[in-house]
């Protein structure tokens, strides 16, 4: 991997951030606040082949390669967190598993109206009693004549409110010993399928974060994906991919709380000198910039992995953990560089602040990354 | 065979006259610089029913002016008045020849400098004559935050647009006498390959904040909208206009009518005060031509602060309300 | 089918400019580099035009090897080949040998153009004149500043507002326009395209040697204004610097200026004992 940015990544990050910067820039604010999705500029990014990032050309994508994916999450992310967060997920969970272990009848009929983004999409194991134990899945996808009935409550799912073709984590045969699980796509307006109220949270507001409720659901055989008892696996191998972009996604909330530190230190004046002449300044901005350059290549070595063929769960892992690590200290930091206006909700520090901190959580809490990755280096022969 | 008398030739760009002034104001500097050079002032005309421009070019300080006056130059075009200036020149050969930067100027030049084969200097700001007797043309660059000295050291005439506003015209005389050469209109004139099908005069829009003795103007670092229609408070008890940067107007806080910038509205108050600019090119291509600059930021290192005559490094929402304040105080009585 | 050029240039990508103030030469390598606004809008205008007539778009630079970029950047909005001209001995060039550069350029490998666009004017030296004298250069007739234009055959129908005129002017093909931002707005890269534009690029490169130029004719060489000296326009700029309590600063102000700013808004500022 060479680390000087290639001619085509530095023009991918003027453009996507000249896009962000005028298009989302001016309504960040305001749409966290209001927690407001806004559809009118999820319309423009439409175009720029934002939902279909990796699909192949002939489904409709740019077939970008990883850190080109991965730099345009960053840009979107460094502007509001929130939309990045909706890119993301649509394109790493959402149509990737699709991509992977769809039949080609699924792939025509579903990946080009979500690469398009005319259908936004989703990825739901998340449960009430299950979250970083996957096992503890209770939503059940039983056989009957021609389909599957399922039945059962997903919740937190990142474009809940707006998403349309939804993969669903379910146990299939719950009632014999071994469950096994399986991953169907369910559409919006199959009978029996609900969305719920949009939550509440401390950040990422501007998401349409919800609940989904299938009561009897039914869905026909042909949306299964892949081979019953496959979920675990088409579950594990999305998140490997959907880390490379939540990584991405910390890189670029780090990237605006840095920014803004700097900007800050320079203009704020106390003891007649601005604070960037002191020391204890000096030293957190210096943090501040290396960490944030080492979580941007660790993401980018995933990417390279990835692009190679080779095996990356465990450098995927280790990107999302330390991205997101940093981007809880750096955003931290930043609040408390701008002091009491850091605290306030006029500036922009403190949403930086409260995105940040879920990227600690979501797409395995980073527990479950260090989990995988002493499983893997502890795998390794010496 | 007498030597030629040298010469500084001003193109007469009398559209618009009365508001237009530029030819007037070259004509002054024109004679500046003739006076260094030991040379006479000479001004072309060109168009049909023209008498009363000759007339005001001759008591505002023109030595000598060509007239070509027919009803086929009735309207201003390239191709026609390039090539009657063209001949005009090649026969008289002029040491410098200057252009008003007016929208036909701009595009007038040029393309004349090219025919001729010599160097023309765009929107000067400053002309003088060197030691070496050549014309020195100071011209901005990069939004005016920096400016470069040109010269033409052999190619003739030395060629330079000026911006309106920049010189000063000679007063009006009514006892000047400038001699009058009426040039016949050459056969050969080129036929013009565009075609002016309509050309409607625009009202004068209200280019209010063009013309201000006194702008103010904000940017971001006013810090709320609230905060920012202070502004408006302290442009009306100046008597002046307020102006904005980009982001201001994008955020809302000012109209898209009071953006002032490169691609927008160009100013030349003769008191600007700025609040809150960091001082992007973007913004500075459009003051460049402003006199007594005070700017106001937190920043002391802002590019702004450096081009102002007065750098007040505070918070620019505070100066402007203790501004108004003490205004008010002095203004009542 | 029309035939497009689309000339641009590649601009330093900075707010606030770099520069030595020691030698009072511009570091324009500190700054990464950018299309030109005005020539971006130039190409948007053709790309305008190839949706509605059909057509072929060449995006032609003149710059170091790092201007390369712009192009690979028409490439991703929607050009379909490009020329890279570039040759040390074209470095320092003035307008003249400039537009002399280009024209040599495009009478090499794309003389059969009907139409040539430009941006106004560029964001670094602001002068306008090289899409007129490329014109000239080229024989053809051009129009500057245009806000609208519609193409009816071979003939380009004109709007613009110059002098407070608004013109209607018609231009038989082959001629040249300078575009203006106000009007056409650029549109945003799809991924596609950026993508695209790095698999095969279609870009052409072209030095002296290849255009039949030599040395005495571009670059500094070839242009008869030379620039003297360059340097900060704050020079001339006395910059008090005041500090302390907004209250105070404005007392300080008033006692230094109010004079000055009495005069101009025409009151009297004195303070009342």
């Amino acid at each position: 991997m060479v680390f000087n940015a290639c001619m085509k990544h530095k023009l991918v990050r003027k453009s996507v951030r000249e896009f962000a910067e005028a298009e989302l820039g001016p309504i960040a604010h305001e749409i966290d606040r209001e927690a407001r999705f806004p559809a009118e500029v999820v319309q423009k990014m439409r175009g720029l082949n934002f939902f279909g990032l990796q699909v192949p050309k002939r489904y409709g994508g740019a077939e970008a390669d990883s850190i080109s994916y991965a730099i345009t999450i960053e840009e979107i992310s460094r502007v509001s967190g929130a939309m990045g967060l909706c890119v993301t997920v649509h394109n790493s969970v959402g149509i990737y598993p699709i991509l992977k272990y769809g039949t080609e009848e699924q792939k025509e009929r579903f990946v080009p109206k979500l690469a398009s983004g005319e259908h936004i999409g989703a990825f739901c194991i998340t449960e009430a009693n299950a979250g970083s134990d996957a096992s503890g899945v209770e939503t059940s996808a039983v056989a009957d004549r021609d389909g599957y009935v399922i039945n059962g409550t997903k919740i937190f799912v990142t474009n809940g409110g707006v998403c349309t073709t939804p993969l669903i984590f379910a146990i299939t045969d719950p009632d014999k010993p071994g469950r096994s699980a399986s991953v169907f796509i369910v559409e919006k307006g199959t009978p029996g399928f609900t969305v719920g109220e949009i939550e509440d949270l401390c950040g990422m507001r501007a998401n349409p974060v919800s609940s989904l409720f299938f009561e009897d659901c039914r869905v026909p055989k042909e949306n299964l994906l892949g081979k019953i008892g496959d979920g675990l696996k088409i579950g594990l191998n999305a998140l490997d991919t959907g880390r490379i972009g939540i990584g991405a996604q910390a890189v670029g909330i780090a990237q605006a709380a840095y920014e803004a530190s700097v900007k800050y230190s320079k203009e704020r004046q106390q003891f007649k000198k601005p604070i960037s002449s002191f020391q204890s300044v000096q030293n957190t901005l210096a943090d501040m910039a290396t960490e944030i350059d080492a979580a941007r290549l660790l993401v980018y070595r995933a990417c390279d992995a990835k692009d190679g063929g080779k095996e990356f769960g465990k450098e995927a892992a280790m990107a999302k953990l330390y991205a997101s690590t940093v981007a809880s200290r750096v955003t931290g930091n930043a609040v408390q560089i701008h002091g009491g206006y850091g605290y306030s909700r006029e500036y922009d520090v403190e949403r930086f602040f409260r995105d940040a901190k879920v990227t600690e959580i979501y797409e395995g809490t980073s527990e479950i990354q260090r989990m995988v990755i002493a499983r893997s280096i502890l795998s390794e022969p010496i | 065979m007498a030597a030629k008398k040298r010469s500084i030739w001003v193109f007469g760009d009398y559209r618009n006259y009365f508001q237009n002034r530029v030819t007037l104001q070259l004509i002054s500097r024109a004679n500046d610089l003739a006076r260094a050079i030991g040379a006479e002032v000479c001004v072309t005309v060109f168009g049909h029913g023209v008498d009363e421009w000759v007339w005001e070019y001759s008591c505002h300080g023109a030595h000598k002016i060509y007239v070509c006056d027919h009803e086929s130059l009735k309207f201003y075009s390239n191709d026609v008045y390039i090539a009657l200036m063209e001949k005009l020149v090649r026969e008289h050969e002029p040491e410098i020849l200057l252009i008003g930067a007016t929208a036909f100027g701009r595009e007038f030049a040029p393309r004349l400098a090219k025919r001729l084969g010599t160097g023309l200097t765009a929107d000067c700001i400053g002309l003088d004559i060197g030691e070496d007797g050549l014309l020195v043309q100071t011209a901005p660059a990069f939004g005016g935050n920096m400016l470069t000295k040109i010269v033409t050291p052999v190619k003739r005439p030395q060629m330079a647009t000026v911006r309106p506003g920049t010189f000063q015209e000679i007063p009006h005389d009514n006892d000047a006498k400038a001699e009058v050469v009426h040039v016949p209109l050459p056969d050969d004139l080129p036929k013009d390959r565009i075609t002016l099908i309509s050309s409607v005069r625009q009202p004068a829009r209200g280019q209010k904040l063009e013309d201000a003795a006194v702008v103010v103007c904000g940017g971001r670092g006013m810090g709320s909208r609230k905060k920012f229609r202070n502004l408006y408070e302290l442009a009306r008890i100046l008597g002046g206009e307020v102006g904005a940067t980009r982001p201001v107007v994008y955020s809302k806080w000012a109209d898209e009518e009071a953006l002032v910038g490169q691609a927008d509205k160009h100013i030349k108050p003769k008191v600007l005060i700025s609040f809150g600019i960091s001082g992007a090119i973007q913004h500075t291509a459009g003051i460049k031509d402003a006199g007594f600059i005070i700017a106001v930021n937190k920043n002391p290192n802002a590019v702004m602060m450096k081009m102002a005559d007065v750098a007040i490094v505070a918070d620019a929402s505070q100066v402007c309300t203790a501004l108004i304040k003490e205004l008010k105080k002095r203004i009542r009585s | 089918m029309v035939k497009m050029i689309v000339c641009m240039k590649q601009v330093p990508m900075v707010s606030e400019l770099p520069w030595d103030r020691k030698t009072g030469l511009l570091r324009r390598e500190a700054a990464d580099g950018m299309m030109n606004p005005a020539c971006k809008s130039a190409l948007e205008a053709a790309l305008r035009i190839k949706e509605e007539h059909g057509g072929h778009i060449t995006a032609i630079t003149m710059g170091p090897p790092m201007a390369r970029e712009i192009l690979h950047e028409a490439l991703a909005m929607g050009a379909d080949r490009c020329l890279m001209v570039s040759d040390h001995i074209m470095a320092g060039a003035d307008t003249m040998a400039t537009s002399f550069t280009l024209a040599r350029a495009i009478e090499t490998y794309c003389s059969d153009f009907d139409l040539i666009l430009c941006g106004c004017h560029t964001s670094d030296s602001e002068t306008a004149q090289v899409g007129p004298q490329l014109a000239e250069e080229l024989d053809i007739p051009s129009i500057a500043m245009v806000d609208d234009l519609r193409l009816a055959g071979r003939r380009l129908r004109i709007e613009r507002v110059s002098d407070h005129f608004l013109e209607t002017l018609e231009m038989d093909l082959p001629g040249l326009v300078t575009v203006t931002t106000a009007h056409f707005t650029p549109r945003y890269i799809p991924m596609a395209g950026l993508q695209d534009a790095f698999q095969e690029p279609n870009i052409l490169t072209a030095g002296a040697h290849d255009l039949g130029i030599e040395e005495g004719q571009s670059g500094i060489k070839g242009s008869p204004t030379q620039i003297l000296e360059v340097f900060s326009s704050t020079a001339g700029k006395q910059n008090v610097v005041m500090t302390g309590a907004p209250k105070k600063i404005v007392e300080d102000l008033f006692a230094l200026y109010e004079d000055s700013i009495g005069s101009v808004i025409r009151k009297d500022l004195k303070a009342v004992k």
